[in-house]
């Protein structure tokens, strides 16, 4: 109860904060990164702000998309190994609406994710789509990093070719290593907004 | 997961003979079909390879191919924007030597709503049309045309899909079998416009929403409502609620930026649409795009200086300081508005009410009329509140004091405090012209007159802002309807309180003096006051409409006056000069009236600025920190008399303006007299929704918020931290 609450309010902050239509109350890259609490598949809470001084990712997901499939090839396994190991944070969000056909329960999205040898921090459940709305978040995937002073530093695609095709991942530039190894080096991210492709998240009604 | 569709997928990859793409084993999602001919056909498509070549092929004739794809209900594909989310339809075709394709010739796309989100797409059969060029050597007796096509179709679910077909057209006969499939695409693709330099088609950025005037439009289309489709993506958020109207031949419509827009484009190619006709215009950009990712291009140690700022808590209000709780926000809402009656907006009417609480003798009616004036102050705000929270969510940008960004609302107070005055100064009584029964109403019932003095109260009030009301207001506007008007509702209630409770306690009434001929005189004194809040008001008119506006409201007010006057005659002087009177007036309302409400161009008069002030405009502020200089903004409207104030007195103070001068800090003055939703968006994201607004920005720190009511102090304090 208490962290709908926390949430609710945070929701309305940021709705503040950018003073947009509630519904498109999008967190916006260079300012602060919209706080917010969550719930894991295992039902661990995370806090958003717990994770001040270090780099977080958060990563929407949905097992159903072919885009999301199309990078689950190894790719995003690969992704989330090499920065975790560097001591990123790395959330996967699931905001698909319980009533969607590509909807997994928290047991069977762990279980997806044992399969797939993710190697994401937690995967974040985000049923109401509330973490999803706050950061405009559109597509799976759809990616975007934190920086350790908590400033929205990257919001988009997670590489240059919008594509379904796996053969195409070799030739694109991959936007969120780009981005992690700048930052990592403490160099200012170079392409910080970028437009993402894949499959609309299937938001709950509103 | 589509199991439905897996089935398919994989029973259409089993009987395809070959399949020569690695992703189809890997990803059985993928309906990567293989055909042998111009048709491919899916679980949610039929997929065709068409071509329109009336006079056969050969240099300089018309030759045309094309995929026509009809979906299965529900099922789309998607525009060459695709909007929130899809891609767009790819062909890829390998051409003989001597052919020269064109591009996709996009018939215009319907906007198809997912939830919050929004694509641009087909639903239905669309034809997507390749215009070709043959060269002069070509010679071969057909023209063969390999293509491979990739398209996303969604429904719920989207599922991207491949195809590879091919056709060959003969060169020397009619290839027309499809002439009405390619009539019907052409009809469907938006006509060109050209944009003539002369005409004023434009696209303007204001904070973050864009304002586009389209001058060149058909003449059939004027005054219907438009279907909008920006080719350029990732600027604006299709799905968010915009708006549309005519000024004359001109279309304009004011569109909200997305938060995490990509691209900044010099000149935006956009479709409009009514039903089956649609029209693309390459429309230039005026006005600069706001930065989309100014913080993340400060250097790491900046950063780092950045979070010590924060940490340290030294300013005063930091724009963070936003994180005010419903409750806060309640109490300082209420604080402020006990605060407005020592404001110079709310003191004469708070005058006029101490005399007729003099005038009240007995305990219970003094208190009736305390609750009436609560009730009149409270509703009164609740019903500015909820106009201007029902015009924001109409997608208009307005924050408080928006009414006075009106001529019209600002002449209407002056007429309004003209007739106080003139009454207050003995020109009349309301009862010698009102209808007997509503003298009468006013005389016999206390309680009303009571009520509408709060209102009065509450309109006289706008023009000032109160310490800790600008933060409560700030924080309303972005609160569910319900939270917001209690916001609004606490400031009326504090505003009442103090004349509530003086009527509650017996001893204050015992305090004042009795009644007597001094009231008469106290009355007669309070005209003054009244008459300096016309100038005021005329003042402010006359930054809205200039010089002449200012002039004929005053020249308008002369002849009301006299119309009062004439009509407090008797007898026949009454008849001849109220006659002529209310003619003079008439005649000057329909012949000048209209140059009260028409406003200035900006640039003008009303925007001479004080030496060493720059005028503010979205994106300057960026440019001076990004060049390492601190920079003082004053969001100020003419109407606002605390604006006015601090103008005239800290911001005017010498010291104040050598602490500027040593700090070498850039002074921007922004100016929100009339409406500019460039500058309500710049205070939204400072989290208020008025004026005034004092920040200070330094170079990679977070901006700091100082007072309302702004001291010297305080501004030397915060200088002498830069």
């Amino acid at each position: 109860m208490l962290n709908r609450r926390t949430f609710a309010s945070s929701v309305a902050l940021a709705a503040l904060a950018t003073g947009t239509h509630p519904a498109h109350a999008a967190a916006a890259v260079g300012q602060a990164a919209p706080d917010f609490t969550a719930t894991d598949a295992l039902g661990r809470t995370h806090k958003l702000s717990d994770f001040k001084g270090k780099h977080v990712v958060l990563e929407w997901t949905n097992p159903g998309c072919p885009f999301v499939v199309k990078h689950y090839s190894g790719n995003m396994q690969a992704l989330q190994s090499e920065f975790t190991g560097k001591g990123v944070v790395w959330l996967s969000v699931n905001s698909t609406v319980k009533e969607s056909r590509d909807y997994l329960s928290p047991a069977k999205l762990m279980a997806w994710k044992a399969e797939k040898k993710a190697a994401a921090t937690a995967v974040l459940m985000d049923e109401s789509g509330q973490i999803g709305q706050l950061y405009g978040a559109k597509t799976t995937p759809h990616m975007y990093i934190i920086n350790p002073q908590g400033v929205l530093a990257y919001a988009g695609a997670i590489d240059s070719v919008a594509s379904s095709r796996v053969e195409d991942i070799k030739t694109a530039t991959n936007y969120v290593r780009q981005g992690l190894t700048e930052a990592l080096g403490g160099k200012p991210i170079s392409v910080a907004s970028t437009r993402s492709y894949g499959c609309f998240i299937k938001y709950k009604d509103v | 997961m589509n199991f439905r569709f897996l089935k398919n997928a994989l029973l259409f990859i089993a009987a395809c003979a070959h399949i020569h793409w690695a992703i189809a084993q890997v990803n059985p999602l993928n309906g990567v079909v293989k055909a042998a001919g111009s048709v491919v056909a899916t679980d949610q498509v039929r997929a065709e390879l068409l071509a329109f070549a009336p006079d056969g092929v050969g240099p300089g004739k018309q030759v045309w191919v094309g995929l026509q794809i009809a979906h299965q209900p529900q099922w789309h594909t998607y525009w060459k924007n695709s909007g929130d989310s899809g891609l767009p339809t790819v062909l890829e075709f390998k051409w003989p030597a001597g052919i020269d394709p064109g591009e996709i010739a996009w018939p215009t796309p319907k906007k198809i709503p997912i939830g919050t989100l929004a694509n641009y797409g087909y639903e239905g059969t669309v034809l997507l049309p390749v215009p070709l060029t043959v060269a002069q050597n070509f010679t071969g007796s057909q023209l063969d045309i390999k293509l491979k096509a990739a398209w996303l179709v969604c429904k719920k679910e989207c599922i991207p899909q491949e195809g590879d077909f091919a056709l060959s057209i003969p060169a020397k006969s009619s290839t027309a079998i499809s002439a009405a499939a390619f009539q019907a695409a052409f009809d469907a693709t938006p006509k060109l416009i050209k944009t003539n330099a002369s005409q004023s088609s434009l696209i303007e950025v204001t904070g973050n929403t864009i304002k586009i005037s389209l001058s060149d439009l058909p003449a059939a289309l004027t005054g219907k409502t438009l279907a909008f489709f920006p080719e350029t993506g990732n600027v604006i958020e299709p799905a968010a609620p915009w708006t549309q109207g005519w000024q004359g031949k001109v279309w304009t419509a004011q569109i909200p930026l997305s938060g995490q827009r990509t691209d900044s484009p010099s000149v935006m190619p956009v479709v409009v649409a009514l039903d089956t006709t649609a029209y693309r215009i390459e429309v230039p950009v005026k006005g600069q795009w706001p930065q989309v990712a100014a913080a993340v291009q400060v250097a790491p140690a900046l950063e780092a200086a950045l979070k010590a700022n924060a940490s340290s808590g030294a300013a005063p209000i930091q724009a963070s300081a936003t994180a005010l709780t419903f409750w806060a926000a309640l109490l300082g809402a209420f604080i402020g508005g006990m605060m407005l009656n020592l404001m110079p907006c709310v003191f004469p009417v708070l005058a006029i009410k101490v005399v007729s609480f003099v005038k009240v003798k007995d305990q219970r009616t003094r208190v009736t009329s305390g609750l009436a004036y609560t009730a009149g102050v409270t509703l009164s705000f609740l019903a500015l509140g909820a106009l201007l929270l029902g015009l924001r969510a109409a997608g208009e940008q307005l924050g408080w004091g928006f009414q006075l960004q009106s001529p019209a609302v600002v002449a209407g107070l002056a007429v309004l405090f003209t007739l106080l005055g003139l009454n207050l100064a003995g020109l009349f009584e309301f009862g010698n012209f009102l209808p007997s029964r509503v003298a009468s109403l006013q005389v016999k019932n206390p309680t009303v007159d009571s009520f509408l003095s709060g209102v009065l109260g509450t309109a006289v009030a706008s023009p000032c802002t109160a310490p800790f009301m600008g933060a409560s207001l700030g924080y309303a506007v972005g609160l569910p309807a319900v939270q917001a008007l209690a916001v609004f509702a606490a400031i009326g209630l504090g505003m009442a309180l103090p004349y509530l409770a003086a009527s509650a306690v017996p001893a204050v009434a015992r305090l004042l003096p009795r009644p007597g001929p001094w009231m008469v005189t106290f009355k007669q004194l309070m005209a003054f006051p009244m008459f300096a809040t016309v100038v005021w008001l005329v003042w402010v008119l006359g930054q809205q409409s200039g010089i002449d506006g200012a002039g004929t409201l005053l020249g308008l007010l002369v002849l009301m006056a006299l119309v009062i006057w004439a009509l407090t005659l008797r007898g026949r002087a009454r008849a001849v000069i109220a006659t002529l009177s209310v003619a003079a007036g008439a005649y000057g309302i329909w012949a000048v009236g209209p140059s009260i409400t028409k406003l200035q161009e900006p640039g003008s008069a009303s925007h001479a600025l004080t030496r060493g002030w720059q005028a503010w405009e979205p994106g300057r502020v960026d440019q001076l920190t990004a060049s390492g200089q601190s920079v003082f903004v004053d969001f100020t409207a003419a109407w606002c008399v605390t604006c006015q104030y601090n103008k005239k007195t800290t911001l005017s103070n010498p010291s104040v303006l050598a602490d500027f001068e040593t700090k070498k800090v850039a002074l921007l003055r922004a100016d929100w007299t009339r409406r500019d939703p460039a500058v309500t968006a710049a205070l939204t994201q400072l989290g208020r929704s008025g004026v005034p607004v004092y920040v200070i920005y330094k170079p990679g720190r977070a901006p700091v918020l100082l007072s309302e009511i702004l001291s010297v102090e305080d501004v030397r304090a915060e200088l002498a931290k830069l």
